[in-house]
């Protein structure tokens, strides 16, 4: 076992893990259940979360790898109780159905609207590439995406 | 999922974070072939050999940057696919040709992850990366005892030679003016990787004819490798459409394909025409980078 020590939606915290262990599993076992593990290959994006910024499949990062870092995950992207813009937008949209893959979707829109504030269709697409949806077809959570932008640039009617 | 938590690797003993070359090589020594170094540590996540006891992470060794020396461009081997797409020099490089070729790998998510080092020593034979550097007569600083730096199809070809090496950065030298390059890949879906892929690269004279080219085709289903004779048969041509006509019936000709579970031999044969024609294509039409 290894100690390493991460900040995690905002608090820091060090706590001990396996050499082998990924950040998924140890974000599990620490209560953070809104990461969803689904394939564990990084096929499905359910349990991405942001690593220093940047949105990554987090059962493909050892977690010693994240010593140091800083990780958000789904429960860490709302200010308390008002919601970030692309889970308001997702609920607007009825872009959420069963649920199991709209933590990884929000955190990878996140990531996207950070670097294109003004994404086209095909960038929303392209954006949530890595994350499967059994239930709806992605039609709403590309246009709540592009919803979430336009509110996000400072226009309240998108 | 309970078969999947019995998956846990527990042979591993070590995650060391080096914070010098010189430890990491110090490390890659003391455990000898039990240790392997983790760039994005995506490969190793998914599957890491039994034998493997210890992880040797290269993000604290400062070889992680892009930069810019006698005209070449220098890519540290921790450089993200994600940071390679979003530096200003790359984007640069034969109208953009890298940034597009990087488009079709996987998804954000792993290339936020994957490594340019750890693409370039994982030898995937549907890798992305290594036809477009192939083509661009791309080189890595391999450290062993002392650094040295190896033309890329050596360093791919002789695997036992550097196994024990830690790759620190690839160079691209930079292309002559009027030069063109393209890349095109083939799959089943937007996220898989290649059924089959190429890149091409030609330098022209004044006069429009190739004074120097370089293609390679990947996901064969092998590794990816120029089709030198493909290359030696356009030399001196104009790239008119029966110059490129016979170009690509050259090379499915020449370009030993197989079957795998994402394509067949006479598909990827196939495959291997069109992909020639396209890219030789784009690239008489002067334009660098994939047609999206």
């Amino acid at each position: 076992m290894m100690a390493i020590t991460l900040v995690i939606d905002g608090v820091r915290r060090s706590f001990e893990v396996a050499p082998s262990e990924k950040l998924l599993d140890v974000l599990r076992r620490l209560g953070y259940t809104g990461v969803k593990k689904g394939c564990g290959s990084g096929d499905c994006g359910a349990c991405a979360v942001l690593l220093d910024g940047r949105a990554v499949n987090s059962c493909l990062v050892f977690a010693a790898k994240a010593d140091g870092c800083e990780i958000v995950t789904i429960e860490g992207i709302s200010h308390g109780e008002a919601l970030h813009p692309v889970q308001e937008a997702f609920l607007d949209e009825g872009a959420v159905q069963c649920g199991y893959c709209t933590p990884g979707m929000v955190i990878a829109a996140v990531d996207l609207l950070s670097r294109h504030p003004d994404p086209t269709e095909e960038e929303v697409r392209e954006g949530i590439s890595g994350n499967l949806c059994r239930c709806t077809g992605y039609k709403k959570q590309v246009r709540a995406i592009l919803r979430a932008a336009t509110r996000m640039r400072g226009d309240r009617d998108g | 999922m309970a078969a999947k938590e019995e998956r846990v690797v527990d042979h591993i003993e070590t995650y060391a974070r080096p914070q010098t070359v010189d430890e990491a090589i110090r490390l890659r020594q003391k455990w000898e072939d039990a240790a392997r170094f983790v760039g994005g540590g995506v490969d190793l996540a998914l599957y890491t050999p039994p034998s493997v006891r210890a992880l040797i992470d290269l993000s604290g060794l400062g070889i992680s940057s892009i930069r810019a020396e006698d005209g070449d461009l220098r890519i540290g081997a921790t450089v993200t696919i994600t940071e390679l797409m979003e530096d200003d020099s790359i984007a640069a490089v034969l109208d953009g040709l890298i940034v597009e070729g990087m488009r079709s790998v996987a998804s954000p998510l792993l290339r936020n992850l994957a490594t340019v080092g750890g693409s370039l020593v994982s030898r995937h034979p549907w890798s992305d990366v290594i036809p477009l550097f192939l083509v661009l007569d791309a080189e890595v600083s391999v450290r062993q005892a002392a650094a040295r730096w190896i033309p890329l199809a050596s360093f791919l070809e002789e695997r036992e030679a550097w196994a024990d090496g830690l790759v620190l950065e690839a160079r691209i030298p930079a292309a002559a003016p009027g030069s063109a390059a393209a890349f095109e890949k083939f799959s089943r879906t937007e996220f898989d990787v290649a059924m089959l892929n190429c890149a091409g690269f030609a330098a022209r004279s004044s006069d429009g004819r190739c004074a120097g080219v370089r293609i390679a085709v990947g996901g064969t289903p092998r590794l990816a490798a120029r089709v030198e004779r493909v290359e030696a048969a356009l030399i001196g041509e104009a790239l008119d459409e029966d110059a490129i006509d016979s170009a690509a019936r050259l090379a499915a000709k020449e370009v030993a394909v197989g079957d795998d579970r994402r394509a067949s031999a006479s598909y990827r044969r196939r495959l291997v025409e069109v992909g020639v024609r396209r890219v030789l294509t784009r690239i008489a039409a002067g334009r660098g980078g994939e047609e999206r």
